[in-house]
Formats: C-alpha cells, structure tokens, sequence
C-alpha cells in the first residue's frame, strides 16, 4: 500500500528552490516570482511560465506556499502567493543544507572555515 | 493618437498574434484548469514576452506542453489508484481485442461490432453492460481460434480485407492468447463492477487508438522481418509504457503501471503459448516490455518516499 510507507525528507528542485527564495520578503504575483527569481540568481534561472505554474501548484499542494489574494489589474487575473511557515522553514534548511556542503570545498580552497558545527 | 499612449499597429497584431498561438499551447491543459487559470496563465506569458514578438518562445512552448501533461497526470491520479487501474487496463485491452478484429470487419461485422460495444462501454464506465458483451465476443473468438462453430456460421479461415493484408484470423498461435485477453477484460470488469462508485469517463481519442493499432500487426509482429508495422507497434508500445512511467513518477501513483501490468499479462499468454516457435528477438522484446512496466510500477514508490518540489 503506497500510502503507509516511510517518507524521506522532501527535496527541492532549484526552480522550487529560488521561488521559495523569491517569496521570502512577502507574497508575490507569478510575473513578479519570474522577475524576483531573475534578479536574485544573477540573471541565471529564468523560469518559464509552464514550469512556474507547475511548480506553484505542487508547492501549494505541499503545504509549503499558500494563495494569499486573487486579484484583476487591468483585466488581467493575478494570484499572489505567500511563504507558508512550512515554506520558511524548508528553504531555510535547504539553504543551511548547501551552505554545509559548498563549506568542505571553500573551506579548503580558500580557507574560509567550515559551516559544519 | 501619439506613440506614447498606443501601441504601433505592427505591435498590437503582433500581440494578438502571440496570444492566440499561446491560447493554443495552453490546450495542453486539462479544461478544467484552463478555465480557472488560463487567463492568468495567458497575462503572465504576455508579461514576460518581448515587445513585437509574434511567435511563442521555444523555451516557453516546452514548459507548457510539459506543464500541461504534467497537469494532466496529476489532474488524472484522483480517486481509487486501484479501480481506475483497472478501468484504464480493461480498456487498453478491450482496444487491443477490438483492433486484432477490425481487419476482419468485413467477415465478421456483428462481432466486430460488439467488440466495438465493449470499448463504448468501457469508455463511457457502462461496466455491467460490457460484461455479457466481453463474454460473447471473447467466447467466439476462442471459437475461431479452436475452429469450432458458435452462436452464428463463420467460414473459417477469416481472411482481413483488402486494406489491411495479413494472414487469417487466429491462424498463428492457439487459443490461449485470445482467452487470455477476454479473460483479463471480463474479470476486470467484474472487480469493477463489485464496487458501485461512479468511474471516470475516458477520453474518446481512445478510438484513435484502435485503428492504429489494427495497422501494426496486432496479432503476431514479426520482429525478424522487422518490417514498418511491426517497428511501428514496438513503437508504439515503447511510447505508451514510457507515459505510464512518466506520468506514475509525476503523480506519485501506480494507476498507470496497473494498467501496463495488465497489457503484459496478455503478452505473456503470448509468450507462454508459443514459446517453441519464439526468436531472441521475440523474447528481447517481451522482455522491454516487461523491464518497462516494472519501471512504471517502481517510479511511483519512489516519488511518493522521496517527494521533490
């Protein structure tokens, strides 16, 4: 029965990732996260929309983003979605996660100390 | 009207343009979630796109035809994982028994006929309307393959019409094979019908399935000729499997590969009744079919342990 088994923790993708990253400073339209996560990884993750989209929905679906207003600017239909405590805490522990891991590298080759306690 | 204020001509049309062809990307949706969410959907790819551009990015275009089967598959995993498995195999395998007699249509039209009833009724989830049909077209077509007269006079052998070619019907391997197939669709439907809940009605593209696959040698595909139809059904089948794999591993559900599981079992009455006779070619591809319905059966258990956003 595929319901009863023993869950890992979930992973994010880094489109996941960075939209996560994007709504941390508040709720977001899908225009906005694209233009956000653009500007936060230095032009490198242009998500388009159909992987937006996708991506909203499964996050939404997990419990880790949440719909907080609809609205219509000028005809058109925006959602704004917000960072659910669960959110927060999954992307921070992602990001502690790849701060550990880039430490044993840096650590080494450029004598910045390790991350790990 | 200055430029300041309105769009040049060029630019508005080019804008319509560019939405009308996005508006027929966004068909890759399921309707439902178009209607609620295409308009913004539409608004943000219009946002995000370059002034003038008239024709959809192919960075864009991917993303929606994936988002939109992603969306599908996801829209599709809802219900009973077990019943509508079921439901989805029955009527793969009702296709099947449908196109291996369309070619005899001509010869046998009233049973061609009722093979046909049973895909409609499977289709539309008419389940206790399909089952006498499936046990009469099943108990005939073992008749044929047995050579023994049932319910009507058929001359035997049964040869296809002209368009189709190919040798007469169940003229190639026993009984098995065919029994094997009604089998698997009557009792299918008998779990099916234990349970009253309502099932899914299926898409009618279903019935462009059938021909398809009546034009690939859907009795017995001759690997070592290796001929165009029978690359086309090893085709054809390698698509379907890695769907179900794909859309198990994206929902997290093992519909799909219940389903599979169920084609399999049909190819390995095939197998089993003519193994004498059977090439490596013959097992080699038996055997990707088996690997790839273990695939589709094992993809979901891991998307369901290790959940990834």
């Amino acid at each position: 029965m595929v319901g009863g088994m023993a869950k890992k923790p979930p992973t994010l993708s880094e489109p996941a990732y960075f939209i996560l990253a994007a709504l941390l400073d508040g709720p977001l339209h899908g225009h906005a996260i694209i233009g956000r996560t653009l500007e936060l990884s230095e032009q490198r993750v242009k998500l388009p929309v159909g992987t937006l989209y996708g991506a909203l929905d499964r996050l939404a679906a997990g419990g880790l983003i949440a719909v907080e207003r609809e609205e219509v600017v000028d005809g058109r239909p925006r959602r704004y979605f917000r960072l659910t405590d669960e959110g927060r805490g999954l992307v921070t522990a992602e990001a502690l996660r790849m701060q550990q891991a880039a430490s044993v590298v840096t650590s080494r080759v450029l004598g910045t100390g390790s991350a790990f306690a | 009207m200055s430029a300041g204020t309105h769009a040049p001509a060029g630019t508005e049309a080019a804008r319509t343009a560019l939405a009308r062809r996005y508006g027929r990307l966004l068909l890759a949706y399921p309707r439902d979630y178009r209607r609620r969410h295409g308009p913004e959907l539409l608004a943000t790819l219009l946002e995000t796109s370059e002034p003038g551009r008239a024709l959809p990015s192919w960075t864009e275009s991917a993303g929606l035809v994936r988002g939109g089967l992603r969306t599908r598959a996801t829209v599709a995993a809802r219900g009973s994982p077990w019943r509508d498995g079921l439901h989805l195999g029955v009527l793969v395998v009702a296709s099947a028994n449908l196109a291996l007699l369309l070619p005899y249509a001509r010869s046998m039209p009233l049973w061609v006929g009722l093979s046909a009833a049973v895909v409609l009724a499977v289709l539309l989830g008419r389940v206790r309307l399909a089952i006498p049909l499936v046990a009469l077209v099943g108990a005939k077509a073992v008749a044929v393959a047995l050579g023994r007269p049932f319910l009507d006079q058929t001359l035997l052998p049964i040869f296809p019409d002209e368009i189709w070619g190919g040798p007469a019907l169940y003229s190639e391997g026993g009984a098995v094979t065919p029994a094997v197939a009604y089998a698997a669709v009557l009792a299918g439907l008998l779990v099916i019908a234990a349970d009253d809940a309502p099932l899914n009605r299926r898409s009618w593209l279903w019935w462009a399935l059938v021909p398809l696959i009546a034009g690939t040698d859907p009795a017995q595909p001759d690997l070592g000729a290796g001929s165009p139809r029978t690359m086309t059904r090893i085709g054809l089948e390698l698509a379907l499997l890695l769907l179900a794999a794909w859309a198990g591993h994206v929902a997290g559900d093992p519909r799909w590969a219940l389903a599979a599981g169920m084609y399999l079992l049909t190819q390995m009455a095939a197998v089993a009744e003519n193994l004498s006779t059977f090439t490596r070619q013959d097992l080699a591809h038996f055997a990707l079919l088996a690997f790839l319905t273990l695939v589709a059966a094992a993809v979901p258990y891991r998307t369901r342990t290790q959940p990834q956003f």
